[in-house]
């Protein structure tokens, strides 16, 4: 399976993606983003968490510095970007395999 | 079945105890992840892909043994990521055995033989380290995507036995497991002299790097099938015979998300420990506020569609065991006969 990291991707709440989905794709991620609120400040980390169902929707980030959890309304996220290097790309068990087969191509492998 | 006599009567009157409570929900395992690194990076585990600052977070005993508190299951599951990474997995342990809570540490071992040196642990029927061991040398070493730990295994399980330790293994297969070279893997571990085995299909984490080798579920009964199939009397699995049963498709179980709720860092992950789909800040409210008929195989939810995994099925067979007399009697004939 092959899916498509959003690693640098940096949209706008708008018509092509609403703020609700932006953080369940944020959610998804398993690297660090940006949430930039609407007071214009910014914080960047692990978005770990949401709640779309409680009284004020929140989101849930440990910064850089693994701090938190700082909880982060919806009402007040203007947008968010995924500026950190998604950890779940790459490192393929196939890519895995190619190596051992390189390196031991008697051995068997798969 | 090689679950010890006390551990089987504490489980025992721990549910029947929650059934005559009249309690709906109740959870049997704690999955308690004090931390998600690891010194190995297997293909099959979507436990570790997560930022340099989240690996390096771990929870405080204290934060743990609150968990173990509010949960109240008689077991409690130490996976992770690695657990002997964890900084205090000595003084955890030591207070979980304390309050008399069954322990499983489940380790890839690398570290075993050095911790044991080091006496950060004390043999006790409440701890057993469960090891893992996804099959013998040639499938453990790929499965963990590094050559040498299934040789590394073997000495931490002998070191831990030669010290009085209980040392259990477990083991998850995937697309492509030989059954008949899980059966020479069975008596490899017997000959070790593990104490028992336990066995389940893999599931296919969202963010796991190898997708293409999950079992789905015919495949999958056809593998327990061949595998489970005249049993040899010494093989000991430490897992309900029920459980053994419904790999093989004897059994038609639904989940049981929240038999094996997990903690960690993030808090307690809804709906189980397989599945992220959010956290819940108490125990309390992840029982009470999760969509509980959202999950499972009846929901019709495709994440759960081809899920056999025992962190969900094993609590409900164990479970059938004590809500009908079928369940007993099945668990009975099972347990002394040794087929399953």
């Amino acid at each position: 399976m092959t899916e498509e990291s959003l690693e640098g991707w940096a949209p706008e709440v708008g018509d092509a993606i609403s703020l609700e989905e932006l953080v369940e794709r944020a959610f998804d991620y398993r690297g660090n983003v940006t949430v930039i609120k609407t007071d214009g400040t910014e914080l960047e980390g692990y978005l770990f968490n949401r709640d779309r169902a409680a009284a004020r929707p929140f989101v849930q980030m440990f910064d850089r510095a693994g701090d938190g959890p700082h909880d982060i309304p919806y009402s007040d996220i203007r947008t968010i970007h995924f500026t950190g290097k998604d950890t779940a790309a790459g490192n393929s068990y196939a890519a895995w395999l190619r190596t051992k087969g390189a390196s031991k191509p008697a051995s068997g492998g798969a | 079945m090689s679950v010890p006599l006390s551990q089987m009567w504490a489980v025992t009157s721990y549910v029947l105890t929650q059934k005559l409570r009249g309690r709906r929900r109740f959870p049997l395992v704690l999955m308690l992840e004090p931390l998600f690194r690891c010194n190995l990076a297997c293909a099959g585990c979507g436990k570790i892909q997560y930022p340099a600052q989240i690996l390096r977070k771990h929870l405080s005993v204290e934060q743990c043994l609150a968990a173990v508190e509010e949960c109240g299951a008689p077991m409690v599951s130490i996976p992770g990521g690695e657990p002997l990474m964890y900084p205090e997995i000595g003084r955890l342990v030591q207070e979980l055995v304390a309050r008399k809570k069954y322990v499983y540490l489940c380790t890839n071992a690398i570290l075993l033989a050095e911790k044991l040196a080091e006496g950060l642990f004390e043999p006790s029927k409440y701890l057993s380290f469960s090891v893992h061991m996804d099959g013998l040398r040639e499938e453990h070493d790929e499965a963990v995507c590094r050559d040498g730990v299934y040789d590394q295994a073997v000495e931490g399980i002998r070191e831990a036995l030669a010290r009085g330790f209980r040392v259990t293994t477990n083991t998850t297969l995937f697309d492509g497991a030989d059954a008949f070279r899980m059966r020479e893997f069975f008596d490899a571990m017997m000959e070790l002299g593990v104490e028992g085995m336990m066995i389940s299909p893999g599931y296919s984490y969202s963010k796991a790097p190898d997708q293409e080798h999950f079992l789905r579920r015919r495949r999958a009964h056809e593998l327990f099938s061949t595998m489970l199939s005249n049993p040899k009397r010494r093989w000991k699995f430490n897992q309900s015979p029920l459980f053994l049963q419904f790999l093989m498709g004897k059994q038609d179980f639904e989940c049981t998300p929240w038999g094996n709720p997990t903690y960690n860092v993030f808090g307690w992950q809804r709906p189980c420990y397989l599945l992220q789909e959010g956290y819940a800040a108490t125990f309390q409210e992840l029982i009470e506020t999760t969509k509980w008929e959202t999950y499972g195989r009846g929901s019709g939810n495709d994440k759960c569609r081809d899920c056999m995994v025992h962190c969900g099925y094993e609590p409900t067979a164990v479970n059938h065991t004590f809500g009908s007399w079928r369940g007993f009697r099945d668990t009975v004939v099972a347990t002394v006969t040794g087929k399953f």
